[in-house]
């Protein structure tokens, strides 16, 4: 068949359309005329929907993925830490739950108060003296000094001078000294049915023995642990934070611990039912952090531990003096962390839910330092290497939990302020959130140390010194208010700044 | 290891047995420990403890409890999702917003870009990221021709969720269950509601979000995390549609209302710090992207923002009767009078009930706010006053009746006229929602959309550049045209890249396709304004407000574009003169006069005449093809071939495969048999030069 057309003019004229044949009779095309292509489409090369995979190389695949899993982890850790860091506050009932009952009940039981001190002849005679003004009416004071201490010692002898029905006073004679074998001595001679341990530095609320005896005999509970706070917030920008940590530690995050029926123990305004100290031997005398430790141990065991916070009885401490000493602290605290976690006793808890709670729980000190110091690092990545939008969007994502938390902690703080004054000054809150990165790098940098030590094998025990600065001039005249300068003279007065028994813990 | 020592209260057992017995070594009585005065209080919590109810009873109670809710709240969503469901596709017509939300929601998916074209922050992307969300996980694109239906369908979820929510949030406020229910329908099913909760508009996610920010914000348990996901949910409403940022007082209200004074410190704080952050992450998508602060050649969020806030144009005073604001105000008006006066009342009259009073007030603020003077009035900024309205209505009724004894006489008087006005909207609004559902139902609006996509796709040649409204931006790019040459007419003059493009402006447009929207478009775009100025209509479908135009555009201007129209004409006249004396043709109808006319296809004549030369033909008709209107002719039905009828047996194949056979210019686009004969169609392109003086 003929194609394409084209006709001669002379064709169509009309006048010549008469004859039979037609006469409009396609003919070959004089000039190439386009084509008309077929408009309706053959096939393919449509947008699909639910495209391929992005075009990456395998660098750019390992690269991205763990920049997201980071992020994803980071984000896992700050929200669980926020989390449990609110704890208390997350419902009315519960908030009320963490409180001691308001009026005690008869007593039940005869308390044995274990003081453990070391060079603490500053403030061990005040805080004996206060222990002994206990409300309750059946309870002993155990003091357990060192025999190479004899400035202490001698405090603690007038003290038991002046309540000879209280107080007695142990001496250990032990070497090296550390406070888990100062508490298993002084176990031995006690005759209370439950043990409440203190600092030498503690300022203990006069009813607080009454209030716990009534926790007991309302939870029948096994181990209850009080608040304990730390005060002196403005002493300085670490020392805010350390008290915010307390805070939030005894009044919330504690709690959800006992909930868990998975809980470390703090060192002092413990009471654990003599049975159960039996059970446990006392103390870890070979851990850093024996209180800790023992929590692990009865928790892991089925010990139920009730934890107890309310404003008005919290047993009142100070923060280490120097930032030095409370890197010390927290170093010890957290190498204890990894023995408990390398002792294994909570491998005992029943459930496999609990195990791996423990675990992490264990493991958070170092999940922590690690979230503080990537978070920035992972923001600064993303916006300085070139890396696909949604990706740099998702490492903003730890920093969600992170603004949270700081938020919480400045609301914490008014809320600290009003509960035990002063009042926080604006400079306060500045100090608050400037220090947030210091305060992380500085828990990063104590993390490391106690994984470095670990690793060496060097279990010596880095105790804190104590100066009773969160007491007010009027209850401790002698003793100045300011930290700092306590301090630094403490640390001159022992000697290089080892007011501790470390030279002679090394085994 | 301690496992061999006797715990307290326990006798001799391994650690590992406390795992079938945790909490049992204490409670013992060999070692002095009393038994447990039953269950437990504190933190220390239990292992075992309350369990004083049988569990069967406790399941038996929950059913029940459950039964009553689910007896009113699944058939308040059954009818929703019915009236929402039905005719989906057919009522109200696509208009070009849904074209261009749901074309940035199939960016997504099909580009992994997060809209069409260069994304300018002129909305938070988190309402098209949600429809994005919805039609990836339900294959919803795969599942519509349409692709506006799937955005549609997204709508419907969002609606049905707000549905519940609504019922929820007005049993949270103490309504009683039919009150409840009354709340939800009114917003389901008013004919206002449904116009827009059917359209593709953002406003319909963010409304979900908003109604599940307010009951969280009402939850009385667990307040740290319900004010967190309250927070966090009305972020996203926010991120969904900016302009839900005006309820923000309202939440707040509802927030500090219902907190618990001990916690308030630190639920407050968590609930403020999440919005903030969630709000932030807009900020930080425009970071990471480097478009925070205005740039040259770049867009940015800056002036994403500005154009919002004060480039946006004054929609006009309530005084101008031609204004926009009094249009779409009126619009609202005709779709459901009822709805729009009895809400007013209801949040005149909510501001004496306490538990209403924040919804009261801020119905009546939004309501102030729109009609601000100079103030730019968003068509669905209603969205966010329905569900308030719908509340506010039933609740009032609902504290009416229930208060009615207790009340003094002026308080008797006041609500037994609210009970009364109630009854007389419940039966006026009978007749007017029943002729707009019935609408709503029945009506296919969108069917001239349809058609001219389908006119388009049939008939455009792929390489042709069209000028369109959004709306079907997705299909026609789904249907083989180049995502660059389809495109959406407010980016011709808006968008640099695009205009780019088109370096000889309306020239290089091939065709544009007005819709209702476009041409009721305020600002006026000069480059769509000339390529329709110098185009012709070459399809049409649908009428008044729905109509639909197909036109071609002549690069040579109007002027060039009528004076070749008519010399084609002439010349195709004279061809078809000619041929229509032609003895061995016999025309039947009309036939005669369009080829006389020069109405039909030089193909077409030429197709016939070659025809004739072979066989005596019979032509019953050259029909129109739909849309076309009174075009040219380029259909012929052949109904004989020498005396014998082409409609079937031998005939027809030979008349069919003949015209399969023209190739070439005269090649026919499709041969088809149908009832009577053989139809030939040729494509919308007539070649120039086929016939002397016939202009292409």
């Amino acid at each position: 068949m003929t194609s394409a057309p084209s006709l001669a003019p002379a064709v169509v004229r009309p006048a010549q359309i008469d004859a039979p044949e037609p006469l409009l009779t396609p003919a070959a095309p004089a000039a190439p005329v386009a084509p008309v292509p077929d408009p309706v489409p053959s096939d393919g090369s449509v947008a699909s929907y639910g495209s391929a995979l992005p075009d990456w190389s395998i660098g750019e695949w390992f690269g991205y993925s763990a920049l997201a899993l980071t992020a994803v982890g980071l984000t896992v850790i700050a929200v669980t830490t926020l989390w449990w860091m609110l704890h208390a506050w997350r419902d009315v009932a519960s908030l009320a739950a963490t409180r001691f009952p308001a009026e005690p009940k008869e007593a039940a039981h005869r308390f044995t108060l274990l003081v453990p001190a070391r060079h603490e002849e500053q403030v061990l005679g005040e805080t004996l003296d206060r222990l002994a003004g206990q409300t309750h009416p059946d309870f002993e004071i155990i003091a357990i000094v060192g025999h190479d201490d004899p400035g202490t010692e001698l405090v603690a002898r007038e003290a038991a001078a002046r309540h000879p029905d209280l107080i007695r006073v142990v001496v250990d004679d032990s070497v090296p000294k550390n406070k888990p074998k100062a508490l298993n001595l002084a176990l031995t001679v006690s005759t209370g049915d439950v043990v409440g341990v203190f600092d030498a530095e503690d300022e203990v609320h006069p009813h607080l023995l009454a209030l716990v005896d009534t926790r007991f005999e309302e939870t029948n509970a096994d181990v209850v642990q009080g608040g304990v706070q730390l005060m002196n917030f403005q002493s300085s920008w670490w020392a805010l934070r350390n008290v915010l940590e307390y805070y939030f530690w005894f009044r919330s995050r504690l709690h959800f611990h006992a909930k868990s029926r998975f809980i470390p123990l703090g060192g002092n305004t413990v009471f654990v039912k003599r049975a159960w100290l039996d059970w446990s031997h006392g103390w870890d005398a070979d851990c850093l952090a024996e209180d800790c430790e023992l929590g692990v141990r009865l928790s892991s065991a089925g010990a139920r531990v009730v934890v107890a916070y309310s404003p008005d009885v919290v047993t009142r401490e100070e923060t280490p003096g120097t930032f030095t000493s409370l890197y010390k602290q927290r170093t010890r605290w957290n190498q204890g962390f990894l023995q408990v976690l390398g002792k294994g006793e909570w491998r005992g808890l029943p459930t496999r839910r609990q195990r791996g709670f423990a675990r992490y729980l264990l493991s958070m000190p170092f999940l922590q330092a690690a979230t503080g110091l990537l978070v920035p690092v992972s923001i600064l990545l993303a916006l300085l290497v070139k890396v696909p939008a949604p990706l740099a969007l998702l490492t903003f994502l730890p920093l969600v939990p992170t603004v949270i938390t700081v938020a919480a902690e400045i609301a914490g703080l008014a809320e600290f302020g009003r509960l035990y004054g002063p009042k926080p000054r604006f400079i306060d809150y500045v100090k608050l959130v400037l220090g947030t990165f210091p305060f992380q790098l500085f828990l990063a940098g104590a993390a490391v140390r106690a994984v470095f030590r670990q690793v060496k094998g060097d279990n010596s025990w880095e105790k804190t010194e104590h100066t009773g600065a969160h007491r007010d001039t009027a209850a401790a005249p002698s003793h100045p208010r300011s930290t700092e300068l306590v301090g630094a003279s403490g640390l001159s007065a022992r000697t290089a700044g080892t007011p501790t028994i470390e030279n002679e813990a090394h085994r | 290891m301690t496992s061999i020592l006797e715990r307290p209260g326990g006798t001799r057992e391994d650690t590992r047995d406390l795992t079938d017995a945790p909490g049992t070594p204490a409670k013992g009585a060999a070692a002095g420990f009393p038994a447990p005065p039953g269950g437990s209080g504190g933190d220390g919590g239990s292992g075992g403890s309350g369990g004083d109810r049988s569990p069967i009873r406790a399941v038996t109670a929950a059913v029940r409890r459950h039964a009553a809710v689910l007896a009113w709240l699944l058939p308040t969503l059954a009818i929703s999702a019915f009236v929402q469901l039905v005719n989906l596709g057919g009522s109200p017509q696509r208009i070009d917003d849904e074209g261009t939300y749901t074309a940035q929601a199939w960016a997504i998916g099909a580009f992994g870009e997060l809209t069409h074209y260069t994304y300018w922050y002129d909305h938070p992307p988190v309402g098209w990221i949600q429809i994005a969300a919805y039609t990836g996980l339900t294959g919803a694109f795969g599942r519509y021709d349409v692709a506006v239906l799937a955005a549609r369908e997204a709508m419907v979820f969002a609606t049905l969720v707000s549905v519940a929510l609504l019922w929820f949030l007005a049993r949270r406020l103490s309504f009683s269950r039919p009150a409840a229910t009354a709340a939800a329908l009114v917003f389901a099913l008013s004919p206002l509601a449904l116009q827009f909760h059917r359209s593709v508009y953002l406003d319909n996610i963010a409304t979900a979000w908003l109604l599940g920010a307010i009951l969280l914000a009402l939850s009385r348990r667990h307040q740290l995390a319900a004010f967190a996901g309250s927070g966090a949910a009305f972020g996203i409403a926010v991120l969904s549609k900016e302009t839900y940022l005006l309820a923000l007082p309202l939440l707040a209200w509802v927030i500090w209302r219902n907190a618990s004074p001990s916690t308030r410190r630190y639920t407050l704080t968590v609930a403020a710090s999440i919005l903030v952050l969630v709000g932030g992450s807009y900020l930080a998508l425009a970071l990471v992207k480097g478009e925070v602060a205005p740039g040259s050649n770049r867009v940015s969020l800056f002036d994403g923002v500005m154009f919002q806030l004060a480039d946006r144009g004054s929609s006009g005073s309530l005084l101008d009767p031609e204004s926009l604001l009094n249009r779409t105000l009126a619009m609202w008006w005709q779709l459901d009078p009822v709805l729009v006066v009895a809400s007013l009342a209801a949040a005149v009259a909510g501001l004496l009930v306490r538990a209403l009073r924040p919804f009261a007030i801020l119905t009546l603020a939004l309501t102030l706010f729109m009609l601000r003077p100079g103030g730019y009035l968003p068509v669905p900024y209603v969205i966010m006053l329905i569900p308030f309205g719908a509340l506010l209505i039933a609740g009032v009724t609902d504290t009416a009746v229930r208060s009615f004894t207790r009340a003094g006489p002026g308080g008797r008087t006041a609500r037994a006229a609210w009970i009364v006005g109630t009854v007389v909207a419940a039966v006026a609004i009978v007749p007017l929602w029943g002729t707009q559902l019935r609408g709503f139902l029945l009506a296919d609006l969108d069917r001239p959309m349809r058609s001219a996509q389908t006119w388009i796709e049939t008939n455009v040649q792929r390489d042709s550049t069209l000028v369109v409204d959004d709306a079907m931006w997705v299909d026609l790019v789904r249907s083989g045209f180049d995502r660059d040459n389809v495109i959406w007419y407010y980016k011709v003059d808006t968008d640099p890249a695009v205009t780019a493009t088109l370096p000889n402006g309306w020239r290089d447009v091939d065709y544009v396709v007005t819709t209702d929207s476009m041409r009721t478009f305020p600002t006026a775009f000069s480059r769509v304004s000339d390529a329709i100025a110098n185009s012709l209509v070459v399809a049409s479908f649908g009428e008044g407000s729905t109509q639909v135009d197909i036109r071609r555009v002549d690069p040579d201007g109007l002027e060039q574009a009528d004076a070749d129209a008519q010399a084609s004409i002439e010349a195709r006249a004279a061809a078809g003169t000619a041929l229509a004396q032609n003895p061995r043709l016999t025309l039947g109808g009309e036939t005669r006069a369009l080829l006389v006319a020069g109405m039909v296809d030089s193909r077409v004549i030429l197709a016939l005449a070659e025809l004739l030369a072979s066989s005596e033909v019979t032509v019953d008709d050259f029909p129109i093809l739909e849309g076309e209107g009174d075009a040219v002719r380029r259909q012929v039905l052949v109904t004989a071939l020498d005396g014998q009828s082409a409609a079937t047996g031998a005939v027809g194949t030979t008349t069919t495969a003949w015209f399969e056979g023209l190739s070439g210019a005269l090649a026919a686009r499709a041969v088809d048999s149908i009832d009577g004969g053989v139809i030939a169609t040729f494509s919308m392109d007539e070649p120039a030069g086929l016939l002397p003086g016939v202009v292409g």
